[in-house]
């Protein structure tokens, strides 16, 4: 495949995702991954499928879309991802959280957001191992949670049997273009000719975006994940306090953290979220453990018993405005962006391929995507 | 002060040193007495029972005057039972630890790093079956818990430590009855200059068969559980110099217990966590780079013993005084001139303990060819239940190329051992499966685990209390 119709760089679930999308449009898609599949954010990723913790706006229409995606492509490929709609519970108890939530709530539900209130006592009958200071509580059945890593690896397996073609160990040292916008595309071992290409590199996006000579403002957010041994059913959806969605909002470099915490199929429960801005820092940072781990135990007590087995973090790919970057760059016809979608990534990916590939293809989309446009960081250059 | 982490042979000889040179020693032993792997459980005072012990093994009596000479060293504070779960480098190095149940935390200019090695594992069918082990869990049982693994026991795998494990298990009582080293004897006319200088090694070795029949050229290829779920019986066949099996060469041996290791895999968590540069061992395996100081790539952390490369309980000791006297003459300000000889001195020998250590690790070498014995539905990793047609099927459909990818894709090494016991294997399957050679950089990319061990979420949370010295 010297001369494929597109090229896409990266084997995450992003470039698996649009890998997918475009292979069943007819098209033929060579993705060039500089590592092994999975081997970036998607690696790191919790799976979360989430429309909880999105406020309204052009996100939360991407997100509700793309859950439903996920779901159709379960069908589509057999499953083979551990898709669940497990469910998210948003807790509170102070009453500043609890204000909070009932504003986002209200808002959410116009929007097409399914939830539920719960009361101190369906909430203590639902997640029994909650803290019982927690007294309010919105259910929301539509989150739902995958294996992020097998999600990408089942996709590309998918899109191999429609004619694509996947090369791991091929890292992009060169993007090319002429009068007619993108030409080739180079790796230590080969030259490739397309006018198409995707830029589907997540956190290292700005850096292959800087190949073709354009401009993206990404950078990494570190999270750490804990992750303990098997404790079945202490935790049984994905639960966190209110005011983990004011983290996620927030744009200050130092250290967020609110406990996200759930429990998995195999019976580990993991622990997330922090979040903070150190570059590609991997050094591990105690505290952080530490405040994860307290933050969990006040929501559920009972975790204070249970023995982490380890740690881990990744680089959330993360956009000054917190909106992912979805579409045809400023500068360059031919080179599509679908990067910077921070911690919802996995979640976003369907929709966001879908819109990629509406672009590609001239069709029209689902949503007026121009929030997402590269073209908004245009001037900062 | 200097804080050892480790308390076996080259952890020991390290205190000693360091503290003969003026240093303050912390040393801190995860199991509830000193002596390490080699010197399990040595007993705690009394000269009978060390004579008890010195049945068992032969040296015994030299790690008891190392023990000694450790625990009457006031400028050496020995903390037993203490678990290191975390170490993080900032402006000093913090070592983070329990003890008693609670975290604590030391905060130290220098570390020497003596963190030994565990039993290199391959799988085979079988391997899970409740009676197959490891000989250094068979003789973890008999010498910490007084319990023989079993009454009919068949010793097998490679390597020099096979035979203290069947000596030891056979004085104890139990019958061994079989005892198989896959390597051949003839392997050591390739190195008889190295024979010839270490011939008195040898002859030791010898000296643990007794009535002992080793048959070399064999290897237990599968184990078999009867009814109840127990081991019955494992297979035994003659195994070529790739480590084929000969066909027509399968017997099966009832026994009840299996003890079976294929060398040594060095314990690199900690080393690994602090970034220390590694390097290719012997067997392409990493160990920690270290010069002649046995100091790493970070100064202020020292290395000895097993994690530099296996090498047995001498080449430890040696590494150890070297290690304990550089890391001294820095705590202390001394200029290096001044010791210069004494670490000559010791670097002669360890050149030389080196080189056996080397010639055995050649002789005593594992081959690819043990692949060929595993069946698909064999488990690759027993944590999570992993098999090897599981593995293979990542491979081709999903898009495996890693151990990385691997442990994404299928979750080996994902469980309770968090890879120590799989991981090996699952690179050399990898590679081999896409007819690659392994590199020491796959093995390295699987090591990554910044907690070493369980703590609950109630410490962690708590915090680490800083720890005073006395």
């Amino acid at each position: 495949m010297k001369s494929p119709d597109v090229i896409v760089i990266g084997a995450g679930v992003m470039g698996a995702a649009c890998t997918l999308e475009l292979s069943r449009a007819g098209l033929k898609v060579l993705v060039l991954e500089r590592g092994s599949v999975t081997s970036g954010t998607t690696g790191a990723g919790e799976g979360n499928i989430l429309v909880s913790d999105k406020e309204v706006g052009p996100e939360l229409t991407l997100a509700l879309r793309s859950r439903n995606k996920w779901f159709e492509i379960s069908d589509e490929i057999g499953g083979g991802f551990e898709l669940e709609a497990k469910g998210g519970i948003v807790i509170a108890k102070s009453d500043h959280g609890l204000s909070n939530l009932q504003k986002l709530v209200s808002i959410q539900q116009e929007n097409g957001v399914v939830i539920e209130a719960l009361d101190s006592e369906q909430l203590h009958m639902t997640e029994p191992y909650v803290a019982p200071d927690y007294e309010r509580a919105a259910l929301y059945p539509q989150d739902a949670q995958c294996q992020p890593m097998l999600a990408a690896a089942h996709m590309l397996k998918q899109a191999r049997a429609l004619g694509a073609r996947v090369e791991v160990r091929a890292r992009v040292i060169a993007i090319t273009s002429d009068s007619q916008g993108i030409s080739s595309v180079r790796t230590e071992k080969e030259t490739f000719y397309t006018r198409i290409v995707i830029n589907a590199t997540g956190t290292w996006a700005s850096e292959v975006a800087a190949l073709a000579g354009s401009h993206l403002p990404i950078s990494p957010r570190r999270g750490f994940i804990l992750v303990t041994h098997p404790a079945p059913n202490l935790v049984r959806h994905k639960v966190y306090d209110a005011d983990y969605v004011a983290n996620v909002a927030s744009s200050d470099a130092d250290l967020q953290s609110s406990a996200v915490v759930e429990g998995t199929r195999s019976g580990t429960i993991l622990i997330g979220a922090s979040r903070e801005r150190v570059g590609f820092n991997s050094t591990l940072n105690i505290s952080i453990l530490r405040l994860l781990a307290a933050q969990a135990i006040a929501l559920f007590p009972v975790l204070a018993n249970v023995q982490l087995l380890r740690v881990y973090h990744g680089f959330r790919p993360y956009a000054p405005d917190h909106l992912p970057v979805i579409g045809e760059d400023s500068r360059f016809k031919g080179l599509f962006h679908s990067a910077g979608h921070e911690g919802a990534g996995i979640g976003l990916a369907p929709a966001s391929a879908e819109l990629i590939a509406d672009q590609i293809l001239g069709k029209t989309s689902f949503m007026d995507a121009s929030a997402f446009s590269p073209h908004r960081f245009a001037e900062q250059s | 002060m200097i804080t050892i982490i480790g308390g076996g042979p080259a952890g020991m000889s390290a205190a000693v040193a360091a503290a003969n040179a003026g240093a303050s020693v912390l040393l801190l032993e995860s199991s509830s007495r000193l002596g390490g792997q080699y010197w399990r459980h040595l007993p705690e005072n009394g000269l009978d029972s060390w004579m008890g012990q010195s049945a068992l093994q032969s040296d015994y009596g030299a790690g008891f005057l190392l023990r000694n000479h450790v625990m009457s060293n006031p400028k050496i504070e020995v903390l037993c039972g203490a678990q290191v779960w975390s170490v993080t480098k900032e402006k000093t190095i913090l070592v983070n630890f329990l003890h008693d149940g609670v975290s604590h935390v030391v905060d130290t200019q220098r570390l020497i790093l003596a963190t030994g090695a565990y039993d290199r594992t391959l799988p085979f069918p079988g391997w899970d079956i409740p009676g197959v082990m490891t000989p250094g869990a068979a003789q973890a049982l008999l010498k910490s818990s007084h319990v023989l693994a079993g009454k009919k026991i068949v010793v097998a795998g490679t390597g020099p430590f096979l035979l203290p494990v069947a000596s030891d298990l056979s004085k104890a009582g139990a019958e061994i009855v079989g005892l198989f080293e896959v390597n051949k004897l003839r392997k050591w006319f390739a190195y008889s200059g190295v024979a010839l200088r270490n011939y008195k090694k040898i002859v030791q070795g010898g000296r643990y068969l007794g009535a002992l029949h080793q048959r070399r050229g064999y290897a237990v290829i599968s184990a078999h559980a009867g009814a109840a779920g127990e081991l019955e019986f494992v297979k035994v066949a003659k195994i070529d110099s790739r480590f084929h099996i000969k066909k027509e060469s399968i017997t099966a041996i009832p026994c009840d217990a299996a003890a079976v290791g294929w060398g040594f895999t060095p314990d690199l968590s900690i080393a690994q966590s602090l970034g220390l540069n590694l390097i290719a061992g012997q067997d392409t395996y990493p160990v920690v780079a270290v010069d002649e100081y046995q100091c790493t790539s970070d100064p202020r952390v020292y290395a000895a013993g097993e994690i530099t490369g296996i090498g047995g309980s001498e080449l430890s000791l040696t590494e150890g005084i070297i290690a304990g006297q550089a890391v001294a003459d820095s705590e202390m300000g001394i200029n290096r001139t001044a010791t210069k000889r004494k670490i000559e001195r010791n670097s002669k020998i360890r050149k030389k303990q080196r080189r056996f250590a080397n010639t055995l690790l050649k002789i005593y070498s594992v081959k690819s060819g043990w692949k060929s014995w595993v069946t698909d539905e064999t488990l690759v990793c027993r944590c999570e239940e992993v098999s090897l047609e599981a593995l293979k099927r990542s491979i081709k459909e999903l898009g495996v190329t890693d151990a990385r990818s691997a442990k994404l894709l299928t979750r080996v090494g994902m469980g309770a051992c968090q890879g120590r016991i799989c991981s090996r294997t699952v690179v050399e399957v990898i590679a081999g499966e896409q007819n690659i050679e392994v590199e020491v950089q796959d093995f390295i990319s699987t090591g990554n685990r910044p907690i070493f061990t369980p703590i609950t979420l109630g410490i962690l949370a708590e915090g680490s209390k800083p720890y005073q010295p006395l």
